[in-house]
């Protein structure tokens, strides 16, 4: 209850700080004038889990509506079916096309420290989740097994964010987001009562970010949930580090992930240096309630995969992983292409 | 035999755009910029260009080619951090996917304005 009435106090304090700097600030966000888009992205993802194929064709549009000078409406959805073979009948079948709204929210950008978010948001509990999600942009095409701790159900929250970053110091960069989230039980819409933060510090002169996420629950068991992020990428090389660890009354793990484009290597540049090879490394731990999100056993997983990037937004991927757990292994591959699109809804020229 | 046919359909799908794509890229190839990222530390040739021109430009000049710069700085260090560089889109374009980028990647209000001189210019 503490930790609520002083989101709450902290939340006031930094609204009417922001009414009181965004007069003061001199930005101006005028210089060009932006134009509404549709843009997202699109994969055809073909999952064989231990020799069960499932094709995974998925659209994700997402709007972009700016507002002014200073807000900014955004909404993103995703439209996907999962086709799998049905005994008796050859090829292979769909389901109903799954449609869900991702997130629907009001950004407005209240000084250069602080964006005030309300409506539904992507919880900001690390990094997957906000950052990575999208198929165009994850390095290997399955899901690390905690994505689900701390985001809620449906990936969103219900509610209202305060967020931002800033340079704290010449060397770092410093970034946050504090929200509040009201339980809903719409379907397609639900969300748990929950309130959390995120805080990071980017040092951009060593490409190193390093972050914690944590959250209180203010429903059923009240629990808390936390974690850890860490993204990499060395000046002198086109590798990229990620990892996170996560723990809650559900589950804890962790997962590293390391991809590498073959750019440096002196042969074929024209194809290597499209060419990425990633690694990664995950497990999952059983908590003591157990969530229908989170896998019922403990689980490990190895996953190594190989990206091919055709032009921009336009990416192959193919990737082998073998799964470890209590209820049996199995090797898993996927092959995915995946497309990302921007559409804009008006003239583009400059204003 | 429906493996083999799962395959075949999928091998065929990413034949089929790819080669869509390659020719499309073919066709813009010519005075755009490159598609895969340059390896990160080392210069790249509109780096280099806008070096040598400096020395020789006006003061004005001088500094508008330094932010141009430090905007490619910060847009490696930031976007990339993420995601691959994408082409230049047109300004207004760009104006929009920055402000979206500004609220989902916290990049800070200086990153954002030097990253859209950079990608607008």
């Amino acid at each position: 209850m503490l930790c609520v009435r002083v989101l709450v106090l902290a939340a006031v304090l930094t609204t009417l700080s922001v009414c009181r700097a965004g007069a003061q600030s001199d930005s101006n966000y005028d210089d060009v004038k932006p134009v509404p888009l549709l843009t997202g992205s699109t994969g055809f993802i073909s999952n064989f889990t231990g020799g069960q194929p499932d094709l995974h064709p998925i659209i994700t549009p997402l709007v972009l509506v700016p507002l002014g000078g200073r807000w900014l409406f955004e909404t993103r959805a995703t439209f996907e079916t999962d086709m799998v073979q049905v005994p008796g009948r050859s090829g292979f079948h769909g389901g109903t096309v799954q449609k869900e709204v991702e997130y629907a929210e009001l950004d407005y950008i209240a000084n250069p420290y602080m964006t005030v978010t309300v409506g539904r948001f992507l919880t900001p509990f690390g990094i997957f989740n906000e950052r990575l999600y999208p198929v165009w942009i994850r390095n290997l095409q399955s899901d690390p097994l905690i994505l689900p701790i701390g985001i809620g159900p449906s990936n969103a929250s219900t509610g209202a964010m305060i967020r931002g970053g800033f340079k704290a110091h010449p060397k770092f960069n410093v970034n946050y987001a504090v929200y509040f989230s009201a339980l809903s039980t719409v379907s397609h819409l639900d969300s748990d009562r929950f309130a959390g933060g995120r805080a990071g510090i980017f040092i951009p002169s060593a490409r190193l970010e390093v972050g914690g996420s944590f959250q209180h629950g203010l429903q059923d068991a009240r629990s808390n949930a936390f974690g850890f992020h860490f993204l990499w990428q060395p000046p002198a090389l086109p590798l990229d580090v990620r990892s996170e660890y996560a723990r809650s009354i559900q589950g804890s793990g962790y997962w590293a992930e390391a991809a590498y484009r073959l750019s440096q290597i002196p042969l074929h540049q024209n194809e290597l240096r499209r060419t990425q090879v990633v690694a990664r490394m995950q497990q999952y731990f059983v908590g003591e309630n157990a969530a229908d999100a989170l896998r019922p056993t403990n689980t490990k997983v190895f996953e190594f995969g190989l990206n091919y990037y055709f032009m921009d937004g336009l990416k192959a991927s193919t990737n082998y992983g073998r799964q470890f757990s209590d209820a049996g292994n199995a090797n898993v591959w996927t092959m995915a292409l995946t497309y990302r699109f921007v559409i804009p809804l008006g003239q583009t020229g400059s204003e | 035999m429906a493996r083999r046919y799962t395959l075949v359909w999928t091998l065929g799908i990413m034949a089929a755009l790819t080669l869509s794509a390659m020719a499309q890229e073919h066709a813009n190839s010519a005075g755009s910029s490159s598609v895969a990222a340059p390896a990160p530390g080392a210069p790249t040739t509109r780096e280099a260009t806008h070096r040598s021109a400096m020395t020789t430009a006006a003061p004005d000049a001088v500094e508008e080619r330094v932010m141009r710069l430090e905007g490619e700085k910060r847009f490696r260090t930031n976007c990339g951090r993420c995601h691959q560089p994408p082409h230049k889109f047109p300004p207004r374009v760009m104006a929009a996917a920055i402000r979206h980028m500004r609220v989902r990647a916290m990049i800070t209000d200086e990153d954002m304005r030097l990253i859209l001189k950079y990608m607008t210019q």
